[in-house]
């Protein structure tokens, strides 16, 4: 009886059968090429771009003890592309000894978010036997302020007065005025940063870019942005751009190998992160070429599809 | 259990409940959806004092103390009359009063105006001088280490001149004013329309790729962080 039921079901031609692969099948499939590749050790062959290559050669350059203002506007949502960028940034701060101040103006949730990579990362350094980074007296948080736009603009105007009021928590102690704070301490203005970095996943770049002035410019974007930023970078508004997983990946191969080109060492400690599997560019950066080549094949197949669908048709 | 794998065990299901919208609408996405909106939400009005409110406004209106009692900053109360200018904003509930609703949204756009000319330079104009870009080359045929700075290599002005190219055909597409009749104006208009498609490509390809990037991470999250480094990682050094 079942038998004589199939034989009645007309069978589907390999056109359609192409064309009919169920959704869930699908991301059953990209689920498995997402995750898998992330236990192999896959290196791909990487050249730094221009951009990414200024960005390492700049911070490698500056001197101990100097001072960067990062603008941290990214939240968990974007993890996966600017948690990579800010903790590479991070590593080579404290492993440079590089003193910073942080605000964030974008989401309220993004200073904890920040606070929380900072005390990590400063641990995996000084675990490793680098330098022991302590909040307040090496880096302080600033904290949120909505209106990135009068924000930025104050910041750019009097950076003094726009932080003025702010409280920062030093390791042990309570609440103390981030003015305190050794961050700041020869601060005049914006322009004793050496460098305003933004780390982003919103709109604030554009809001950047149109209000500060002082200081010279590095942005770390998420891919999405990296086609507008390209053209800001280009025109010298900024002096290097990390932009997307493609962006870790160059900082992280520079933190491996440096450049010998521009003579800037690498950054001790990377080739142990990278055995232990704990930079984020190397690990996504061949999981994604694998993707895309996924993505690539399933728009191939239908595309057969359905042109041996309009061939059976005629 | 320790409590940083309890907290990345509740990151995990979170994680999962919002991907189960992907086989079907179900309540385990609506809880973990609802979950994560009350989260913001509380954050946010929290923040919204402590980060904004206090520190950038009250504590300036009414001046700051040391531990020991003191006055150690003065306070402003000029600040203060920002409270009934803001409250002017919920006037817009009241038929008869809304129109005082007007002023603090005229003071804002205001001064986002005023500072409209000077975003437009520092965003723009670097931009625009940079377009200008040299075309006849004065040097070799590619970039070296022997070439003296400020030479315009062959390649270079090759990279130059299609660039050029692009600025002016996609600028020619822009043009809705006048009636193109020129041939040569409706090529150069139709060559910057498809060179614009191919800048829309690229975005879009970037996009694509941040969304895969943003997967992978959360497989990262679930399978290295919880499951290898976290469960498999507390079991082997029990």
């Amino acid at each position: 009886m079942a038998d004589e039921l199939t034989k009645d079901v007309p069978k589907k031609s390999a056109g359609a059968l192409l064309q009919s692969v169920p959704k869930n099948v699908l991301f059953g499939i990209l689920f498995l090429f997402a995750t898998f590749p992330l236990f192999l050790n896959i290196a791909l062959p990487n050249k730094p771009l221009e951009e990414s290559t200024a960005f390492y050669a700049n911070l490698m350059k500056l001197p101990p003890n100097s001072k960067v203002l990062i603008a941290s506007d990214w939240t968990n949502s974007t993890r996966g592309e600017s948690g990579g960028e800010m903790e590479a940034l991070l590593r080579i701060l404290i492993r440079k000894q590089i003193k910073f101040g942080l605000y964030s103006t974008a989401d309220p949730q993004a200073p904890q978010v920040a606070r929380d990579v900072i005390a990590r990362i400063a641990k995996e350094v000084a675990d490793d036997g680098g330098p022991v980074y302590k909040p307040f007296t090496d880096y302080v948080v600033l904290g949120y302020f909505p209106n990135s736009e009068g924000t930025n603009l104050a910041v750019n105007n009097n950076v003094l007065t726009a932080f003025a009021g702010k409280k920062d928590l030093p390791e042990g102690g309570q609440q103390t005025d981030v003015m305190q704070s050794p961050v700041f301490t020869g601060v005049k203005s914006l322009a004793d940063f050496k460098y305003f970095i933004l780390v982003t996943a919103s709109s604030t770049d554009k809001i950047i870019i149109e209000r500060i002035k002082k200081t010279p410019m590095m942005f770390m974007v998420t891919g999405v942005m990296v086609p507008e930023n390209v053209t800001y970078y280009a025109s010298g508004q900024l002096k290097g751009l990390i932009g997307g997983v493609k962006g870790v990946y160059d900082l992280e191969t520079l933190m491996e190998k440096g450049e010998p080109e521009s003579q800037v060492a690498s950054l001790p400690g990377t080739d142990k992160l990278k055995k232990n599997k704990m930079l984020k560019g190397t690990a996504y950066y061949p999981t994604l070429t694998i993707c895309l080549f996924l993505l690539i094949l399933f728009i191939f197949a239908g595309n057969i599809g359905m042109f041996f669908s309009r061939k059976e048709a005629k | 259990m320790n409590y940083a794998l309890l907290k990345m065990g509740a990151g995990v299901l979170a994680t999962v409940g919002l991907y189960s919208m992907l086989y079907r609408e179900n309540k385990f996405y609506r809880f973990w959806e609802h979950v994560f909106l009350g989260l913001a939400s509380g954050w946010a009005l929290v923040a919204l004092w402590t980060e904004t409110l206090y520190s950038t406004w009250w504590t300036k209106m009414v001046g700051s103390h040391t531990d020991a009692g003191a006055p150690a900053t003065r306070g402003y109360w000029a600040y203060a009359i920002l409270v009934p200018i803001s409250l002017l904003g919920y006037t817009v509930f009241s038929k008869k009063h809304n129109w005082l609703s007007r002023i603090p949204i005229g003071i804002i756009l205001g001064l986002y105006s005023g500072q409209q000319l000077s975003a437009w330079q520092n965003r723009y104009l670097p931009q625009i001088m940079t377009s200008m870009k040299p075309i006849i080359p004065n040097g070799g045929l590619f970039k070296n280490s022997t070439t003296v700075p400020g030479t315009l290599t062959v390649s270079q002005a090759l990279t130059n001149i299609i660039f050029l190219t692009t600025v002016l055909c996609v600028l020619s597409y822009f043009i809705f004013s006048v009636d193109v009749k020129s041939k040569l104006l409706k090529n150069t208009s139709t060559l910057g329309r498809y060179l614009l498609m191919i800048g829309f490509g690229a975005i879009f390809g970037s996009t694509v790729m941040m969304r895969f990037t943003l997967l992978i991470d959360r497989m990262y999250f679930i399978w290295i962080e919880f499951v290898q480094n976290g469960i498999v990682h507390a079991m082997t050094n029990r």
